[in-house]
């Protein structure tokens, strides 16, 4: 290509100024809650709050720790979380494809149906969803926080949509000729095509897990099965809650998501690079 | 040719657990939505009232209120986020490679912010007499700039009606465009590079490429973070509960419906009234979900 | 940290092969939590044998945590911490223990409660006096009182007196400072309709219902009344249209911007320890103007009928309410204000306040305590609330006549609560 090229024109200093005020714009209350982070209660409560980083963190997580057993709540989240993303990444491959890619009788009711659930709101499901984790007698287990919503139709629903437009029907029936029985073209020629929309949908299904406060409110009686955010919560009183240590508490629960992100994102460059599909 | 019994066995992992987990809170939610229940008072304080729910939550002025402005918030929120979503993920992937990774993840970390830190950095900014925002508007006083165009006192941003909502739909946008970014960048890159070479080096204009490539191959991704978009915005709760502490404002100006919904589970105590008002929004997400996909649909089927 | 969990894990396993002990569960939340941990070692002292597991959850968590054990009477702890505000709900479910009867027989404990504190946690509605159940106990109660700030009374040459010989004194009052200062008079006119509403409710009563459980919304003078105070204070420019706990109302008490507060006494403590601890010295505590006597929240103890170690959770309860030392060790600790009346008395009540300038404060809020009367809960006062502000927010910012929003309020309840 050469340097001429239309494509290859470097982006305007108006539109470089835009992006760089929409990112910090986006960056601002991130950037303040790692310094509120390190502040006490009344430095916060203030105006103008604090705009550089003070000398607090260690006493703020010194009065977390005090509360609520911190690295035992985030290992459960964690722990909740990973084996949330795992399942959901496989159940939701593996629904994808099979509306991606297959005809079958009923196929639009079935699909009607996943995405029929998709609609229903959350909160008033609770106390039947605590009846059903008594009945099973998952109270104050994990299981019962990662396990109902392994497949959740929004996973397949993207997964179906990216099969679409990314996998090419010849590669499928080039490995049937081939003799390959199905599942074995699913493991081996479909799930490694995946990358990119593994890494979207495994940030965002890992994402929400680690935010979700509801589900383990229902189902955990002691803090120390609480995941974070709810620890984190439970440290918030009407009146008198320790903001430092909560700003703190909430900073610390955010580096892994960023952690996360880091590592998925560079699954979807690996995927561009990989993913020459045609040709 | 593949056994009829196959794409039932990939399905099966959804309704398993769907048929353990999912199917009785609808039906109990169905059954509630006749009833009068009083959830303090245990299972056995349920009492049948037919249709008498259903018949309150359709008079009830503040339902209306709150699907209006439930309606609102969602467009207000919603439209902004993909019209800038989809040029933003464009350029990050056509021009910016080099420092896609930053901004992407510069875009992202709203969401990844804790609602608690999102509440007090906004109430902060848009406090009346102390915040960024009303200050910046002072400041502005300064430049010859119309009048029309600067405030003459200051605004009580989330205590009036008619800016609370403003506000929420933009910490909305605010925190889910990189979602959405992320979502058209992982899009965008199944979009093989021939065809962006090939029409460039045709003599395409970027303009051009951007829509007669770029936008179709999109499509099914767009269908999908629409309806996502749609669904989130029609079901909005956290956003404007923490930016009008939980009571929607005044006027109600900030009250969703599904705001509306849990405070009359919760703080009133009527599961059955919730139970209704959920159902009625269903539907109205239901059939918005649905033209959506007539707008954005139909996908080419599996051959 | 896999270390970590790995010990941990082991160390659960090997204490629960030891012999069994008796587990008792308490739900509670901040700062009630906290107060029950210091409690326990005393305790335990007496009961080597049981450990206690304290489960906090935020505020609002904990109670839907409680509605939805009470819901499906499972999952339930073995005492229950309730706050005021749900206390009414809880209450009248019938998921709690009446703690009248035998083996509990509270009812012998009642003179040792402040009267009204004891009254609310009763079955009966909560009248005085009454001779019905008893679902919960109270532990801390939250007396009204009204700050303000000495020095700008001072600069607008007044006295307390002028602020609260009567609530149009209250408010000529602000209208001076106003104009002397330019200070507000208070954070929000809602402030002023709250208390007023529940000023002089008739005994059997409720704030919105009678004792028949019809809304007095429309009917009653006490709306009227309060619905004009809040308006003329609005027209006045004496609210300065805060919220109370946003940043805007800290910061208008560390700048001096609001002149004063009603609210419980435990605001003391929060404006010394974080709120606005540069004014120390400035504030003073004063009876609420008009002479009301109310309470702003408190907590209570309940057992759920469900529960497995009653006898147990009656005795801790017992440790937390009847023992001097340690509702005076919560006030110390956490401003919980006691409701048990031997505690109210002794040195730690005789001490000056520093903070508010030397006064003596925690008499006067002993005193308020104890003339404060018990007000009848119903279903439906938190949608009244709901559907009152409301009204009154179209009275202050669109000029909504006061009789049609009081009527449309006492329709908009009426249909709610036919239900």
């Amino acid at each position: 290509m050469t340097g001429t090229d239309i494509g290859q024109r470097p982006i305007g200093p108006i539109g470089i100024v835009a992006l760089t005020m929409g990112a910090v714009m986006m960056l601002a209350p991130f950037y303040f809650m790692f310094v509120f982070a390190t502040h006490t209660r009344s430095e916060i409560f203030s105006m103008p709050p604090p705009l550089w980083f003070g000398e607090a963190f260690l006493q703020n997580l010194d009065i977390l720790r005090a509360k609520i057993p911190l690295w035992r709540n985030l290992g459960w989240s964690v722990y909740v979380g990973l084996m949330s993303t795992a399942l959901t990444l496989l159940f939701c491959a593996m629904g994808g494809y099979a509306f991606a890619v297959y005809e079958f009788r009923f196929k639009r009711q079935l699909f009607g149906i996943v995405m029929a659930t998709m609609l229903i709101p959350s909160f008033l499901g609770m106390i039947p969803s605590f009846l059903i984790m008594d009945f099973l007698g998952w109270i104050d287990q994990p299981r019962a926080l990662y396990i109902p919503g392994a497949a959740p139709a929004m996973g397949i629903f993207l997964m179906r949509q990216y099969i679409l437009s990314a996998i090419p029907r010849e590669l499928i029936e080039a490995a049937r000729m081939d003799g390959c029985n199905e599942f074995r073209i699913f493991r081996s020629v479909v799930l490694p095509l995946l990358g990119p929309v593994f890494g979207t949908l495994g940030l965002i299904t890992f994402i929400s897990s680690w935010n979700n406060f509801i589900g383990p409110l229902v189902v955990m009686r002691s803090v120390e099965m609480y995941t974070f955010p709810l620890a984190l919560r439970s440290v918030q009183s009407p009146v008198d809650t320790e903001w430092g240590a909560l700003m703190a508490g909430s900073a610390i629960a955010v580096l892994p998501l960023l952690v996360l992100f880091v590592f998925s994102s560079r699954r979807l460059i690996a995927g561009l690079t990989a993913g020459a599909v045609r040709g | 040719m593949p056994k009829a019994s196959v794409p039932y066995l990939f399905l099966s992992p959804f309704f398993l657990l769907f048929g353990i987990f999912g199917i009785f809170p609808i039906v109990f939610s169905f059954v509630l939505m006749f009833q009068q229940w009083d959830p303090v008072q245990g299972m056995g304080a349920m009492q049948f009232v037919g249709l008498e729910n259903i018949r309150f939550t359709l008079e009830d002025p503040w339902v209306w209120k709150s699907l209006r402005n439930t309606f609102w918030l969602a467009i207000a929120s919603g439209l902004p986020q993909h019209l800038v979503a989809v040029p933003l993920a464009y350029l990050i992937n056509e021009k910016l490679q080099g420092s896609r990774n930053a901004l992407m993840g510069a875009y992202f970390l709203p969401y990844i912010t804790s609602t608690v830190a999102i509440a007090m950095m906004f109430t902060t900014l848009f406090s009346t007499d102390y915040g960024l925002v009303n200050a910046l508007l002072e400041a502005l006083e300064q430049w010859p700039l119309p009048s029309w165009l600067i405030p003459q006192e200051r605004i009580d941003w989330l205590g009036t009606p008619e800016t609370v909502k403003p506000v929420i739909a933009l910490v909305v946008f605010w925190r889910y465009l990189g979602f959405n970014l992320i979502l058209y960048v992982a899009a965008l890159q199944s979009i093989p590079r021939e065809l962006y070479e090939a029409a460039r080096m045709d003599g395409a204009r970027e303009w051009r490429i951007f829509w007669s490539i770029t936008l179709p191959h999109l499509r099914p991704m767009m269908m999908f973070s629409m309806t996502l978009s749609v669904i989130g915005g029609l079901q909005l709760f956290e956003e404007p509960f923490i930016l009008t502490g939980g009571k929607g404002g005044v006027e109600q100006a900030g009250m969703t419906t599904a705001m509306y919904m849990y405070r009359t589970a919760f703080e009133f105590n009527d599961f059955g009234l919730a139970s209704a008002m959920s159902w009625l929004l269903f539907l109205m997400i239901a059939v918005a979900t649905w033209l959506t996909n007539r707008a954005f649909g139909p996908q080419q089927e599996s051959i | 940290m896999f270390r970590r969990i790995i010990l941990t894990l082991l160390l659960v396993f090997s204490l629960g092969a030891q012999a069994e002990k008796k587990v008792l569960t308490v739900a509670a939340y901040p700062a009630v939590d906290a107060i029950v941990k210091a409690a326990l070692p005393a305790w335990q002292q007496k009961h080597p044998d049981v450990d206690v597991k304290v489960v906090a959850r935020e505020y609002a968590d904990h109670h839907t945590a409680m509605t939805t054990a009470l819901a499906t009477s499972s999952n339930l702890p073995d005492v229950m911490a309730v706050e005021y505000g749900y206390l009414g709900r809880f209450a009248m479910s019938g998921g709690l223990e009446d703690l009248a009867k035998p083996p509990y027989l509270a009812h012998q404990y009642r003179d040792q409660f402040v009267a009204f504190a004891f009254a609310q946690g009763g079955t009966s509605a909560g009248t005085a006096g009454g001779t019905g159940g008893q679902s919960a106990i109270p532990t801390d109660i939250g007396p009204g009182t009204l700050f303000y700030r000495k020095d700008i009374l001072d600069k607008a040459g007044l006295q307390e007196s002028d602020l609260t010989s009567s609530w149009d004194a209250y408010i000529a009052s602000g209208k001076k400072i106003k104009s002397t200062t330019g200070a507000y008079l208070l954070a929000h006119a809602r402030d002023l309709k709250d208390i007023l509403i529940r000023a002089n409710v008739p005994a059997g009563e409720g704030v919105y219902f009678d004792a028949q459980g019809k809304c007095v919304v429309a009917t009653s003078p006490r709306f009227k009344i309060a619905f004009e105070q809040a308006k003329a204070v609005r027209g006045a420019g004496l609210d300065a249209k805060i919220g109370a706990w946003s940043n805007e109302w800290g910061e208008a008490f560390k700048r001096g911007n609001v002149a004063s507060q009603m609210m419980g006494a435990w605001l003391g403590g929060h404006l010394s320890n974080w709120l606005a601890p540069q004014t120390k010295g400035l504030w003073r505590s004063a009876p609420l103007p008009g002479g009301i006597n109310a309470a702003w929240g408190g907590t209570f103890f309940a057992i759920p009928a469900r529960a497995v170690n009653k006898e147990l959770a009656w005795d801790l309860i017992r440790h937390l309410t009847l023992n001097k030392e340690q509702q005076l060790a919560a006030f110390r600790q956490h401003d919980a204000f006691p409701a048990l009346k031997a505690a109210q008395s002794g040195p730690f009540f005789e001490q000056p306040i520093e903070f508010l300038g030397g006064q003596k404060a925690r008499l006067l809020w002993r005193d308020t305590s104890l003339a404060i009367r018990p007000t009848a809960v119903f279903k439906h006062d938190p949608i009244a609330e709901e559907i009152v502000n409301a009204e009154l927010d179209l009275v202050l910012t669109r000029d909504k006549p006061i009789a049609d929003a009081l009527k449309d309020a006492g329709a908009m309840i009426d249909r709610r609560a036919r239900r």
